[in-house]
């Protein structure tokens, strides 16, 4: 067994780190109160071969596996988890079309997203469907050789910045397995009767966009069906393996972002005479927080190992991974915040910001207790409902 | 055209950091590729996108731990790299004229048309290598290069100078040259993740002493240091921050404070 990263992987570290440092730390805090999207340094992102580091050599990607992935998340997560978020976010939904697309879909969309010429998003939640997933009332219905979508999809990131969109919606509502019936499209942002509405007044990841988007009578071509009709929601849940490690990288950012500022902090705050560090109670927090970090950390880069290694073990590690990392960066948040005073309290230090940021890796992409219930199920063995 | 970037990897340290002897104590030490380089590399890259260079070879004088700095060299599109070390070297304390005879055994072997060098290296600044070696190779030379047109057709570099005192010199220099780059020449790119990883298989040859046809003896410097001292800080400076308003309220108080009437 070996814990350590290859060279190539600490460079890519590094690289990312020192982007991060440069290019976001500066501008991090204006972003999330003016709730904006950072779309210059998107683009550089973008230059840097940051967006969708997975998609194919051939179609502008890097070829990465989910380990580079979560490195790169990692450091800008810790960070900003605002901008980390659109930057790691710019490429939502790729994962569909490197895996199901058509080879038209593949090139038309794939080097435009890793370019950063345009931005995709994956539209599954609606107002009445958030975990459960299969009560979707978003309907797609074959007109001639176009398909027509009607419906509203909830809390789309990238909705209002977003080019496409990778939809999940019902084509076959009279096939009777659950799971069964549904199918990804492909939706361009500018088709007639596509409409998103910027959703504000989020407590944290403010930089990222998130809307609510409708769908009128929206017309799509039937080559924009994405892999097989019917079995949109299957193909979904092969990528929750990847998907879920990636936030579980991003709760591991957030946790070593606080520590690290927790244990600046400490050492330049002085009470009673010395630094706050030397005191026990603090010190405590410190290790705690350092340790956390480091075990979520590892069981985020196994999750992220098993999903090309040991695919059969990957859903249980990808749900622990991202239920404890979650968890951990919602905790070394709060943690810092305390060890800040009454300077956490406001938004002049970036553990206030931290803190509200590091609350959504316990919402999205199947919340806390969906993990729970993965896990148990993993356990006791019982088929694959939540 | 074949351009050689020298690149030196610098000891850093923050705030706190002991020292032991003549020396900083190695685990208060960071290290980063020099600052001035990474100009000084992205120049290089720029003229082989420009298909002004054929190739651009990376040179460092470092030990293994060096290799780090020079793979980003690589990764940002230099196309391979030379590094020179020796036991011997790590013994002594390597003065300009030591690294001259050493870059000049490189230069000799790869016979390059342009060398590109930082304007001095972060951690012992002397400031003089890179015209130390064009004297020795018999190079043209600019030193402090802010602004460079390369004319390959007619042989020439036209390059901007920054001279003291906010004074800037318009100088042609005939390749075969040395330029010392300043910071600013460009900005340096972040190296591409499709870099980082192509830069892994690039190749980093490395040459010792005998490698480079010196001996030990030769590298045994002039300059010893003879100690190491932090300097006790005789004023505080206040660095006033915040907007115009805040600033310059505050610029006044202080002002105000020193006796300063309006
Ligand atoms: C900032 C942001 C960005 C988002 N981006 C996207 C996006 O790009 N695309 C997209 O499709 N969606 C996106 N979402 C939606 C997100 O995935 C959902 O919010 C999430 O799946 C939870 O659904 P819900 O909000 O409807 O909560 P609900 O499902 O209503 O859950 C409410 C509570 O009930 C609990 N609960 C529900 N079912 C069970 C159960 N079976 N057992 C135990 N507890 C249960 C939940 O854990 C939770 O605590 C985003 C959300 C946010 C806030």
């Amino acid at each position: 067994m070996d814990f350590d990263l290859t060279d190539e992987q600490k460079q890519l570290r590094e690289e990312v780190r020192r982007f991060a440092d440069n290019e976001i730390r500066p501008i991090a805090s204006e972003h999330d109160r003016e709730e904006s999207y950072p779309y210059e340094v998107v683009e550089k992102a973008a230059e840097m071969g940051l967006i969708a580091p997975h998609v194919p050599v051939e179609y502008g990607g890097v070829g990465y596996s989910a380990i580079e992935n979560a490195i790169i998340i990692e450091e800008l997560f810790a960070v900003d988890p605002g901008i980390g978020l659109c930057i790691s976010g710019a490429g939502f939904g790729a994962e569909a079309i490197m895996e199901f697309g058509t080879e038209e879909q593949k090139e038309e969309v794939l080097p435009a997203v890793t370019s950063g010429e345009s931005l995709l998003g994956s539209a599954i939640s609606e107002p009445q469907a958030g975990s459960d997933v299969t009560s979707i009332a978003t309907r797609a219905e074959k007109d001639g050789d176009e398909w027509v979508l009607n419906g509203s999809k909830m809390w789309i990131t990238n909705g209002t910045v977003g080019d496409y969109f990778v939809v999940l919606c019902e084509t076959d509502p009279e096939i009777e397995d659950r799971y069964s019936g549904y199918s990804q499209i492909l939706v361009e942002a500018d088709r007639d009767g596509f409409e998103a509405e910027k959703i504000t007044g989020k407590m944290g990841v403010r930089a990222s966009d998130t809307a609510e988007v409708y769908l009128d009578d929206v017309r799509v071509p039937e080559e924009n069906l994405v892999g097989q009709r019917g079995m949109g929601f299957l193909q979904l849940m092969q990528f929750f393996d990847e998907t879920r490690t990636a936030i579980a990288a991003q709760g591991v950012g957030i946790a070593k972002g606080a520590t690290e500022r927790a244990l600046e902090y400490a050492q330049e705050r002085e009470q009673f005479d010395r630094p706050i560090s030397d005191f026990q109670a603090i010190k405590h927090k410190l290790a705690e927080m350092r340790t956390n970090t480091e075990a979520a950390r590892w069981l985020t880069y196994c999750s992220a190992w098993s999903v090309d290694a040991d695919p059969d073990r990957a859903t249980a590690l990808a749900s622990m991974a991202k239920e404890f990392a979650s968890r951990i960066a919602v905790e070394a948040a709060d943690e810092a915040v305390q060890i800040h005073g009454g300077a956490g309290y406001v938004d002049d230090h970036d553990v206030e910001r931290l803190y509200r940021d590091a609350k959504i890796t316990q919402i999205y992409e199947g919340t806390t207790e969906i993990q729970k219930n993965i896990i148990a199920r993993e356990l006791l063995g019982d088929g694959i409902g939540v | 055209m074949k351009v050689l970037v020298t690149v030196k990897e610098v000891a850093e340290v923050g705030d706190d950091f002991a020292i032991e002897g003549t020396e900083i104590a190695e685990s208060d030490l960071e290290y980063d590729l020099n600052e001035w380089d990474d100009y000084a590399i992205e120049a290089g890259v720029r003229l082989a996108e420009d298909g002004i260079a054929d190739e651009v070879v990376a040179l460092t004088i470092g030990p293994e731990r060096s290799e780090e700095t020079i793979r980003m060299a690589l990764a940002k599109g230099a196309d391979r790299a030379v590094r020179v070390w020796d036991d011997a070297i790590a013994d002594s304390f390597l003065d300009v004229d030591t690294k001259v005879d050493l870059l000049e055994a490189v230069v000799d072997e790869e016979e390059p048309d342009l060398v590109l060098t930082g304007v001095q290296a972060a951690d012992d600044a002397f400031g003089a290598t890179g015209v130390a070696l064009a004297e020795r190779i018999g190079f043209e030379h600019a030193a402090v290069v802010n602004d460079l047109e390369l004319d390959a057709d007619a042989g020439v570099a036209n390059v901007r100078r920054e001279l003291e005192g906010g004074v800037e010199e318009l100088t042609e220099v005939d390749v075969p040259a040395v330029l010392t780059v300043q910071t600013g020449l460009n900005e340096p790119r972040y190296a591409s993740l499709r870099g980082i990883r192509q830069a892994q298989r690039k190749e980093i040859a490395t040459k010792d002493l005998a490698d480079v046809g010196l001996s030990p003896d030769d590298v045994e410097g002039a300059l010893t240091v003879t100690s190491m001292y932090e300097p006790e800080s005789e004023s505080d400076a206040e660095i006033i921050e915040g907007d115009a308003d805040e600033a310059a309220g505050r610029l006044a108080e202080v002002l105000r404070e020193k006796g300063v009437e309006a």
